[in-house]
C-alpha cells in the first residue's frame, strides 16, 4: 500500500452536509424522545414516524434522479444515518435505502421503486448469502414483504403477501426470519455482476449502520458524562475521579475515529468506488467496538441506575448489540480488511 | 470533504521529484545504521544538507533561510520525509522552541540565531520534565537566582532528549518558590556550552538516547530569559500547546490526528503482512491463508486506520494505546522469527517487528503520558469537572 501518498485529510462538511446534518438532526431530536422509542417496542417500528420521515425525504434523496431521488450521496446519508442513531429512531432507513439503491442498480421495477422513494412499500436485504434452502435473520423483515437476497443463482427480489413474523428480539428491532423458498421470487441479476452488487450493497448497510452505531455511541456517551457531573462521592463528583473520567475519555475517543472512519469510507464509497472496499468495514468493526463499549461503559458510569430498564441507558445498551450484530460476526469484516491489505503489499 | 489526491502543478511535480532524489541520496544506508547505533534522532550531515535547502523551515522565505514552500510542498516535503526515515526529533523540538523564541527572545538575540537556525548548525532542545516528575509539568524544581544581570541556575532536568547535539536547551525553572505553582516559573534558552552543565546519556529499550542535565552554579545572561520572571507559564504554552497538536491550518494538509508511533506500526503490520504470504506452517498451509492469522491481522488494520483519523489529543491516545497493544498481538502472531534483532539471521525486513514493539512502549510517555491526555480529553472534549489535589495550584514538594 502506499503508506505516503499525498491526500488531503479535510473532514469538514460543507455547507449543503451541514443542512443535511442539522435539518434532520432537529428532526429526530423533536420527534423522538425516549418515550416514542419505548412505545414503539417490541417491534421496533413506528408507522407515523416512518411518515414524517418520508415527508423530509429520507427514503428518496439517496435514489437516482430517474428513480425519483435527488443523488444525493452515501456522505449525506451516513450523516442522516448518524442523527438517527442518536434517538435510537424506531424506523427501518438503513436497510430500506440500502436495498432501494440496491434494487434501482438492478433495474428493479419501475413501479416498486417508486413505491420505495415514496415509503409505502418498505424493501429489505438479506445479508448472508442464501445457502439451499437455508433460512437466515433478515432487519426489518418483519415490516417489509420485499426482500433482496443473493444466491449462487443471481441476485432474487422476493415478494412475499405479507411481511415475515416478528421475532422479539433484544434491540426491539423488526427483526424476523426469511425462508428463500416463500414469496414470488423474480432474479434481477446473475452471475459475477450480481455478486458484485449483492457485496457493495452489503458494505453500504455496514456503512450506514455504523454511522448509526455512531450516533448511538454518542448519545450513550453523553448519558454517562451528564451523569458523572452531578453524582458525588465522599464529597466530590464522581467524574472527577480518574477511575471515572478515564474510560469515559477513551469511549469518545473511540466514538471519534468510528465517526471520521464512516465520514472517509463514505467520501471513498462516492468518488473512488473500488478503491478502498476495505473502508466501510473497517469503519463497521470501529464503531461496532466503539458502541458496545460506550453503552456499557456509559450504563456503569450510572451504578445501579444503569442497569434499570427506567433508565434510559437501558434503550441504547440494547440496540448497540442489538443493531450491530445484525451485521454478523465483525470477525469476518476483519479479514477481509486483512486480506485487502496482504493484497496491498 | 475530500480525501481526494491533490493535482500538482508541475513546479510542484518537479519539487516532489527533487525531494525524493535529494532524499534518496542523503539517506544512506550509513545514516540509518547511524540511527540504530546512537538513537539520536538526529545526523548531523543530514540536518545540514536540510538546511541548506531551507528545507529545516520550508515555509519560511528564502532571504530569511526558509525554502518559500506552499502548503502543498510542505506536505509533500513531509510526507517523503516520513517515506524515508530521516532522523527528525531534533528537528521537531528546535522547531516547537522557534516559535517560542520569536515570541518572547530577546531580538537582537532571535535575529542573531535566525539564519543559525535556519541553516542547521543551532540548535534547540526541551527541558521541561524534572527528575521527580515529568507531568506535573508546572511544579519544575531547578533553581534560577538572579544575580545583577545575571541568573544563576541549580538543578537537574531529565529526558533533555538531543541536548549533546544541541546548542541551547529551551529551560523552565523556578524562580519564585513562594508563588502559586504557575506563577513562580520562568523560562531561559540555555546554552549548554556554559560552565557547569554536565550531560550524561540515558538509554531506553526503544533503541532512542535522551538525556539528565545537570546545572551546578550555570551562569545564565539576562538576555537568555524568555519572556516575564515569574511569566513562564504563558512562554511555554505556544510550544506545549503545537506540541499538542494545536494551530495547524485546517486546509486538509494537516495530519488530523497528533498520531504517535503510527508510522512505525504499520511498517510492522505491513513487514508481518508480507512474511505471512511468504511462510509456510508446519503442515504446509500458508499463513496468510489462516483465518485466525487473518481476524487478527484484521483487527490491527482497522487500529492503525482509526489512529490516523481520530482527532487531536484523542489521536495521541489512541494511537500509542493501539500501537502498545497491537504490537504486542503482532509479536505473538509472527513468533519467534518476531524477536530476532537487525542483523540476525533470518531477521524479519531487518528486525521491523523488534524494533517496534521496543520502540511503542515509549510513545505512551513522552510528549505528555497517555494518562496526562485522558485528564485533557475528560476535562475539554467532556466537560468533566477536575479533580482539585493539594498540588493543583501551590506548589508542593
Ligand atoms: C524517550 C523519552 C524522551 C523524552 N524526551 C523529553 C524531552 O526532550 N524533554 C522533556 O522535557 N521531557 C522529555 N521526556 C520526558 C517525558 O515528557 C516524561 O517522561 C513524561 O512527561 C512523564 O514524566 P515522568 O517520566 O517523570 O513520570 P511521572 O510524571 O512521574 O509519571 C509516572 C506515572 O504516573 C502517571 N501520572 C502522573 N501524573 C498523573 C496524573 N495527574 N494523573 C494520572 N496519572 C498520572 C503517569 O502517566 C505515569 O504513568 C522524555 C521521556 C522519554 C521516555
Amino acid at each position: 500500500m502506499e503508506r505516503f501518498e499525498l491526500r488531503l485529510q479535510d473532514f469538514s462538511l460543507d455547507d449543503d452536509q451541514q443542512a443535511v446534518r442539522e435539518g434532520f438532526g432537529d428532526f429526530f431530536t423533536k420527534e423522538v424522545p425516549s418515550s416514542r422509542v419505548r412505545d414503539a417496542e417490541p417491534l421496533g417500528f413506528d408507522a407515523d414516524l416512518w411518515q414524517r420521515l418520508v415527508a423530509m425525504g429520507a427514503t428518496s434523496m439517496a435514489l437516482p434522479e430517474a428513480a425519483g431521488g435527488d443523488d444525493a450521496t452515501l456522505v449525506d446519508l451516513v450523516l442522516v444515518a448518524e442523527e438517527l442513531g442518536k434517538v435510537v429512531a424506531p424506523v427501518p432507513l438503513v436497510s430500506h435505502v440500502v436495498a432501494s439503491r440496491l434494487l434501482a442498480r438492478a433495474g428493479g421495477a419501475a413501479e416498486l421503486l417508486t413505491a420505495a422513494a415514496g415509503g409505502e412499500r418498505i424493501v429489505t436485504l438479506a445479508l448472508q448469502p442464501v445457502v439451499g434452502s437455508n433460512r437466515q435473520l433478515v432487519p426489518d423483515a418483519a415490516v417489509s414483504r420485499d426482500v433482496l437476497a443473493w444466491s449462487a443463482d443471481g441476485l432474487a427480489l422476493h415478494t412475499l403477501a405479507e411481511p415475515a413474523a416478528h421475532v422479539p428480539n433484544q434491540g426491539s428491532t423488526p427483526l424476523a426470519w426469511f425462508d428463500p423458498a416463500a414469496g414470488e421470487r423474480t432474479v434481477l441479476a446473475s452471475g459475477p455482476e450480481a455478486e458484485a452488487l449483492f457485496r457493495a450493497a452489503v458494505a453500504e448497510w455496514k456503512l450506514l449502520t455504523a454511522a448509526a452505531l455512531v450516533g448511538l455511541a454518542d448519545s450513550a456517551l453523553n448519558l454517562g458524562v451528564e451523569f458523572a457531573k452531578s453524582r458525588r462521592t465522599l464529597g466530590v463528583s464522581i467524574g472527577s475521579l480518574q477511575g471515572v473520567a478515564f474510560p469515559l475519555a477513551d469511549v469518545v475517543t473511540e466514538i471519534a475515529g468510528a465517526r471520521n472512519l464512516t465520514y472517509k469510507a463514505a467520501w471513498y464509497a462516492s468518488h473512488e468506488p473500488g478503491a478502498r472496499p476495505d473502508l466501510p468495514l473497517a469503519a463497521f468493526v470501529q464503531a461496532a467496538h466503539a458502541a458496545t463499549e460506550s453503552a456499557w461503559v456509559s450504563a456503569h458510569t450510572q451504578g445501579g441506575l444503569g442497569f434499570t430498564v427506567e433508565a434510559d441507558i437501558s434503550l441504547f445498551f440494547l440496540r448497540a448489540k442489538g443493531w450491530s450484530v445484525l451485521g454478523g460476526d465483525p470477525g469476518a469484516d476483519r479479514r477481509q480488511v486483512a486480506a485487502a491489505l496482504l493484497a496491498s503489499v | 470533504m475530500d480525501f481526494g489526491t491533490v493535482d500538482l502543478t508541475p513546479e510542484q511535480e518537479a519539487f516532489q521529484r527533487e525531494v525524493r532524489a535529494v532524499l534518496g541520496e542523503i539517506m544512506t544506508e550509513e545514516v540509518h545504521e547511524h540511527e540504530r547505533r546512537t538513537g539520536d534522532g538526529f545526523n548531523e550531515g543530514v540536518h545540514l544538507a536540510l538546511g541548506s535547502r531551507g528545507w529545516l523551515f520550508p515555509a519560511w522565505p528564502v532571504e530569511d533561510g526558509g525554502a518559500g514552500l506552499d502548503r502543498v510542498c510542505q506536505r509533500i516535503l513531509a510526507l517523503e520525509i516520513a517515506r524515508h526515515q530521516v532522523p527528525t526529533i531534533t528537528m521537531g523540538t528546535t522547531n516547537l522552541v522557534w516559535a517560542a523564541v520569536e515570541l518572547s527572545c530577546d531580538p537582537e538575540l532571535t535575529a542573531e540565531l535566525k539564519p543559525e537556525v535556519a541553516a542547521g548548525r543551532v540548535r534547540f532542545c526541551l527541558g521541561y520534565s524534572d527528575p521527580e516528575g515529568g507531568s506535573d509539568i508546572a511544579g519544575a524544581t531547578l533553581r534560577a537566582v538572579r544575580d545583577g544581570d545575571e541568573w544563576v541556575l541549580n538543578g537537574s532536568k531529565l529526558w533533555t532528549t538531543g541536548a549533546h547535539n544541541c546548542q541551547y536547551t529551551f529551560l523552565l525553572t523556578r524562580t519564585d518558590p513562594e508563588a502559586p505553582k504557575h506563577k513562580g516559573l520562568t523560562m531561559f534558552l540555555v546554552p549548554l556550552d556554559a560552565p557547569g552543565v554536565e550531560i550524561q546519556a540515558i538509554r531506553t529499550y526503544g533503541g532512542e538516547r535522551t538525556n539528565a542535565v545537570y546545572y551546578t552554579d550555570v551562569h545564565v545572561a539576562d538576555r537568555y530569559r524568555m519572556g516575564e520572571v515569574n511569566g513562564g507559564w504563558a512562554t511555554l504554552q505556544g510550544p506545549l500547546s503545537a506540541e499538542h497538536g494545536a494551530g495547524r491550518p485546517d486546509d486538509g494538509l494537516s495530519d488530523i490526528a497528533m498520531f504517535m508511533g503510527t508510522r512505525e506500526f504499520e511498517r510492522a503490520i505491513d513487514a508481518a503482512a508480507r512474511w505471512a504470504k511468504r511462510t509456510s506452517r508446519p503442515d504446509g498451509t500458508l499463513v496468510a491463508d489462516d483465518p485466525a492469522f487473518l481476524d487478527r491481522l484484521g483487527r490491527l488494520a482497522v487500529s492503525t486506520e482509526a489512529s490516523w483519523v481520530t482527532p487531536a489529543a484523542m489521536g495521541r491516545t489512541k494511537s500509542s494505546l493501539s500501537f502498545i497493544a497491537g504490537i504486542a498481538e503482532l509479536m505473538d502472531m509472527v513468533g519467534p522469527e518476531a524477536v530476532l534483532a537487525h542483523g540476525a539471521e533470518g531477521a524479519i525486513e531487518g528486525g521491523e517487528i523488534d524494533f517496534a514493539h521496543r520502540f511503542a512502549q515509549g510513545t505512551a510517555t513522552y510528549g505528555g503520558t497517555t494518562e496526562v491526555f485522558k485528564g485533557m480529553i475528560a476535562q475539554h472534549v467532556l466537560g468533566l469537572p477536575r479533580l482539585n489535589l493539594p498540588g493543583s495550584k501551590q506548589w508542593v514538594r
